[in-house]
């Protein structure tokens, strides 16, 4: 579990990366679920700032996109420069998200 | 008590909606109105995360929704009442004119929409116009596909 403090407000205890990305997550899920364009939903604040959590989040998105498929393809990409999935999955969420789990055990994640 | 769902929609709060299938991130509306539930379908500019149709132009543009569709059998028709041996879908777009969302008729004359990540609800179709998804822009019918080719 990450337990790096992300924010620190004056007089508020420290916020690890984990509590930082359910933060992000759901006011990101809140703005965004009924898009249909995987771009906007990226370019939104919340999802910006978990790109910004950095290495710290990726076994975090794993664990997500695992469980639930949750978009966070761009983000992944932005973290690691990495883009495993084959041109002919584009769009299919299930290959996608197989093949960046993949990726990510031959890479040495742990989630 | 308003459901976030009727946050989202005020229209929905009349109530004349029902939801149909619980949420999930594998495909959207544009995939559900051209009766897939296998792929993400959007033309955005990053080809490697979302399916469309090849040939299409790959933009966010009503000309490139209404050649999508009709790469599947549909063309712009006048009305959105249930026609007899026809089945229809409506686009919806912002104030700008960028493509929202698209929705697909039922036999019953209703609408059914799967809402981004989100659920399929079956609804009535100006209910979803609104901050979100804008008005509906365009309607298109096809005549209705039957099981030998590939229909319902």
């Amino acid at each position: 579990m990450a337990t790096t403090p992300v924010r620190t407000t004056p007089g508020t205890p420290a916020e690890t990366v984990e509590e930082g990305f359910r933060r992000l997550a759901a006011a990101w899920h809140r703005d965004t679920d009924y898009l249909s364009s995987m771009e906007d939903a990226a370019s939104h604040p919340a999802y910006q700032e978990i790109i910004r959590l950095g290495p710290e989040v990726v076994p975090l998105l794993l664990r997500d996109l695992e469980a639930n498929h949750t978009h966070w393809f761009a983000a992944l990409k932005a973290i690691t420069g990495a883009w495993p999935a084959p041109a002919s999955a584009a769009g299919n969420i299930p290959k996608m998200a197989e093949a960046w789990l993949r990726w990510a055990k031959d890479n040495g994640y742990q989630w | 008590m308003v459901t976030p769902l009727e946050e989202a929609f005020p229209g929905l709060a009349k109530g004349g909606y029902r939801v149909t299938s619980p949420r999930d991130d594998d495909y959207n509306c544009i995939a559900w109105a051209a009766g897939e539930t296998r792929a993400w379908w959007w033309p955005g500019r990053d080809a490697e995360r979302e399916y469309w149709p090849p040939g299409v132009p790959r933009e966010r543009m009503r000309g490139a929704f209404v050649a999508a569709f009709a790469s599947l059998g549909y063309a712009a028709c006048e009305g959105e009442g249930p026609e007899a041996g026809y089945e229809k879908i409506a686009l919806f777009a912002d104030a700008d004119g960028r493509p929202t969302h698209a929705a697909r008729q039922l036999p019953s004359g209703r609408w059914t929409s799967k809402l981004g990540v989100a659920e399929d609800i079956e609804h009535d179709l100006h209910d979803l116009e609104g901050v979100i998804y804008g008005a509906v822009v365009l309607v298109m019918k096809r005549a209705a596909r039957t099981a030998a080719d590939g229909g319902a």
